[in-house]
């Protein structure tokens, strides 16, 4: 017990270390960005139930239409969602600069790709934000859970690419140029860190 | 489907709680639109109007709510700092438990659980234990030399000047009200506040206008805000049934029955044989009712309010005789009006008439009010209480604008009284000998504070530099009367400052004589009355004097302070004791104030920090630590939109070392807050808390179980 026994534990309780206290940091941001979100949802009138949520332990709203909501799971990423390199041109680099350190053969991709949200919001993928601020863009691609995990980024930068390029060359905006060619430029150094890999 | 009561699931509804709170926190706050589920829209800055307004069915979010609103009725203030104190004191008990509570939740076994639930109990008590021992000693110890008082002391008598009340009154509408408004509003009340106190007015003026806000406001909506004022007299919320003007003195007399004569009383029967009988018992009843007129009229009578509708047959004869009629008066008018003149209803005999009608009151007018397309009755009463009636007419574009504004004004009046008022601290205080080095400091410190005076007023600056003040850089925009005259070293000083001064001191004489509400202090203020000084401020003289004696409060007398003439001997016996609790007693005098921003959150803080460092207990340790930093969270908030040299951490750390080296804070903010309402803050959230921790498991059920089943056990909770 905490107070009582504070005497024994703090012999044996230890500082978190730099990767524990940047997951608690990442804890209470998410944290604090869902209580946000539920606070906007209760001004606008919807109603804080006694339960919460099965999957992340949130609690639930309701809105007018009696509809279940849960602002974690519809709204947020969850905690792994962008370290998703399908969905994630940021995670996809970060990937492989990770792998040409420890020069490993094959990313350990598997489990990641299976932990996909049923319904990922376009906007907070990282990579693609930038370009659907003008319009609606493409869904992300259904990834096959088995299928080569390099492969797949690749053949998703090159959609994203090819998609961007189309979208500059129709674009009269200013602003939506130079956030596609940002975009393309992503896209580009993925591609080519993607192929560094397989050599 | 139970769940588990956890500090996890308060937690996260206390951070969503703050996250709409904080955004309208302080003078830097925003408005806050909500929307209720049937459409309408509030626009608010009001912490308990704002929590009132969300729908919310969870359990600890309905207790969260029930105890703001229970501490806003009864202080007027603080429901945004509430919450937001409470927040930080779930995520400093989260902290400490945490590394208990690694393992998740559903993996634990019976008896990790129970020994959690084992825990938080001795935690909250803790926490109760704390704030009804520990937190009372600190703020008579030690934080009571930083308090500023709202009244500027003379020697006989406490004034209270009208710069005073509205830095207090603008620092607590500027949270309250939307900034195009606070100013005006903050000005309304101190002219409001002004109007209606006498020199001899208490307390109870407080209780008055506490309990009758309703029947002293008119609310009129589709004029703008600016157009509120402040009428003499009573503004009562009906209309004549008859006006007939006059002029001069009139009596008006309050009738709670019809006056006209019924066929028959109740329990009595009535039997009529033939049409002429009825006729002449209406004939009857005729002459009679006017007869009555005719009898009021007599006795210069010219108003009558009635708390029930009277017949038309009433009406008639009144019109006929020139008396004036309101009926249908709510219960409460009726009594407020019987309360400020103090009269009696008329009752009617049924047997003689010409009685004397001795339950009348003069009235100095009575006329007719129209206020945008309704009407109103205008009476100019003359009071026979300490209170001077004045209404107020408060303007709006919206209904809902104006019923903020009245609950704002509500709320300041409440606060207000709780100012006004002494606030008795009761403390066990374990004393041991050799370990009192806390009071060396604390002797040395009074002297010094002491020799400050700084005078409340704007205008006057320069000649107080003759009087020997030290710190004269300090002269802020506003400057303030410190009073610790219960400090028998103290009074020789205060007197010979206040002697030089006196003539400056309440420079609004000069400029507005109306402006300054002198008071005699109340029979347990320290100023005057000496057998009253003795219960109060028994332990504190007793520690300034002698550094290392302990005196029972039996054995004490205390100076009086400046100018009585009547001054006594101070007395004390000493007690050789080693550990022994001492139960003590002391005061927060009313009036105490600090400046905004964070000034009492700051202090409070420093000190827990110290007594944690000297403190021997393990649970008061942790649990001062677990106060002093949820405290932080207040001013971090309030200063979060600042930077640089306004930021938070750099106030914080130039306050620092002015309180390790004992001096006076600095504040250059103008605004005072009251210190009491402060306080009341703090142990309603840590009550509240209590209440929370204690709560094992939360069983949801679909209906109200009936009357006849005995409640399960302490740990259901129902909704």
């Amino acid at each position: 017990m905490a107070l009582n026994g504070a005497e024994v534990d703090d012999f044996s309780w230890e500082p978190p270390t730099e990767a524990e206290t940047k997951v608690l940091q990442a804890r209470r941001e998410r944290q604090d960005r869902i209580s946000r979100l539920m606070g906007d949802y209760l001004l606008r009138g919807y109603r804080m139930l006694g339960e919460t949520c099965a999957d992340c332990g949130t609690i639930l709203l309701q809105d007018k239409q009696r509809k279940i909501y849960c602002v974690a799971c519809q709204e947020l990423d969850s905690d792994v969602d962008k370290d998703n390199p399908a969905l994630n041109a940021q995670a996809a680099l970060s990937q492989a600069r990770e792998h040409q350190l420890a020069s490993a053969t094959e990313p350990p991709l598997g489990s990641r790709l299976t932990a996909q949200p049923p319904v990922p919001r376009p906007e907070h993928c990282e990579g693609a934000a930038a370009g659907l601020k003008a319009a609606q863009g493409p869904p992300p691609p259904a990834m096959p859970p088995d299928a080569d995990a390099v492969a797949c980024t690749q053949t998703a930068l090159l959609q994203k690419l090819t998609w961007a390029s189309a979208e500059l060359g129709s674009s009269a905006s200013l602003e939506t140029s130079i956030q596609l060619c940002g975009l393309i430029r992503a896209c580009a150094e993925a591609l080519h860190s993607l192929k560094q890999l397989q050599h | 489907m139970a769940v588990a009561g956890s500090v996890k699931t308060a937690l996260q509804v206390a951070e969503v709680l703050e996250a709409i709170v904080s955004r309208c926190v302080g003078p830097e706050g925003r408005q806050v639109l909500c929307t209720k589920p049937t459409g309408e829209v509030l626009l608010s800055r009001d912490g308990g109007r704002l929590l009132q307004a969300l729908q919310l069915n969870h359990p600890v979010a309905r207790i969260i709510v029930a105890c703001v609103s229970s501490h806003l009725k009864k202080t007027g203030d603080g429901a945004k700092t509430f919450i937001i104190f409470l927040c930080h004191l779930l995520r400093g008990l989260r902290a400490i438990t945490e590394k208990d509570s690694l393992i998740p939740e559903n993996f634990q076994t019976f008896e990790r659980r129970w020994k959690t639930c084992c825990q938080w109990k001795f935690i909250s008590q803790a926490l109760l234990t704390f704030q009804t021992h520990v937190l009372d000693y600190i703020m008579d110890q030690y934080l009571s030399r930083h308090f500023l008082s709202i009244f500027s002391s003379s020697a006989k008598e406490r004034t209270l000047c009208r710069s005073s009340l509205e830095l207090l009154l603008d620092a607590y509408f500027c949270g309250r009200v939307g900034r195009n408004n606070h100013k005006f509003i903050s000005q309304l009340m101190c002219d409001y506040f002004f109007k209606c106190m006498t020199s001899e007015s208490g307390t109870e003026v407080f209780e008055l206008v506490n309990d009758c806000f309703v029947e002293l406001n008119v609310s009129v909506t589709g004029l703008p805000v600016s157009e509120s004022k402040i009428i003499d007299g009573l503004v009562l919320h009906r209309d004549f049934s008859v006006y007939c003007p006059a002029d001069g003195d009139m009596r008006v007399a309050i009738v709670r029955e019809i006056i006209q004569p019924l066929f028959s009383t109740s329990g009595s029967e009535f039997v009529l044989n033939s049409e002429a009988q009825f006729q002449t018992s209406q004939i009857w009843i005729m002459e009679r009712t006017k007869s009555i007129m005719k009898h009021l009229l007599s006795q210069n009578v010219k108003l009558l309010l009635s708390s029930v509708k009277q017949s038309d047959l009433v009406i008639y004869y009144a019109r006929l005789s020139g008396i004036s009629v309101v009926d249908c008066l709510s219960s409460e008018e009726v009594s407020f009006i019987q309360r400020i003149i103090s009269f009696s209803p008329f009752v009617f005999p049924q047997a003689y008439l010409q009685c004397e009608i001795s339950n009348t009151a003069l009235v100095k007018f009575c006329k007719r009010l129209i206020l945008r397309s309704k009407r109103y009755v205008h009476l100019g009463l003359i009071s026979t209480c300490k209170f001077v009636p004045h209404c107020i007419i408060l303007c709006g574009p919206v209904q809902g604008l104006v019923e903020q504004h009245e609950s704002a004004l509500y709320g300041a009046f409440k606060m207000l009284q709780q100012l006004f008022k002494d606030f008795d601290l009761n403390y066990v205080k374990k004393v041991n000998a050799q370990s009192d080095t806390l009071s060396p400091p604390l002797y040395k410190n009074s002297r010094k504070s002491n020799q400050l005076l700084r005078i409340c007023n704007h205008p006057i600056r320069k000649p107080y530099q003759g009087t020997g003040i030290k710190n004269n850089d300090e002269l802020e925009k506003t400057q303030y009367l410190k009073i610790h005259s219960n400090l028998p070293v103290s009074t020789v000083e205060l007197e010979t400052h206040i002697s030089f001064s006196a003539p400056k001191m309440m420079p609004t004489d000069t400029v507005q004589t109306d402006e300054i509400w002198k008071c005699l202090p109340p029979e347990n203020k320290r100023v005057t009355d000496d057998s009253e000084l003795i219960e109060n401020n028994s332990t504190r003289n007793s520690i300034t004097e002698n550094t290392r004696i302990e005196v029972s409060y039996e054995n004490f007398q205390v100076t009086n302070s400046a100018g009585k003439g009547s001054i006594l001997p101070v007395k004390y016996k000493s007690l050789e004791t080693t550990c022994i609790s001492q139960s003590c007693c002391s005061s927060i005098p009313a009036g105490c104030v600090l400046p905004v921003g964070g000034s009492f959150e700051i202090l409070l803080h420093y000190y827990l920090i110290n007594y944690a460092k000297k403190c021997q207990r393990l649970e008061e340790i942790m649990v001062s630590k677990l106060i002093a930093n949820a405290l932080l969270g207040i001013p971090q908030i309030l200063y979060k939109q600042k930077k640089g040299y306004d930021s938070f951490p750099q106030v914080f750390l130039r306050t620092l070392p002015t309180l390790q080296t004992d001096q006076p804070m600095i504040n250059c903010q103008a605004g005072l807050e009251s210190v009491i309402g402060k306080y009341h803050v703090l142990t309603s959230v840590l009550q509240c808390l209590t209440k929370i921790l204690t709560i094992d498991l939360i069983i949801s059920i679909k209906r109200q179980p009936s009357k006849s089943c005995e409640p399960d056990s302490e740990d259901e909770l129902q909704y």
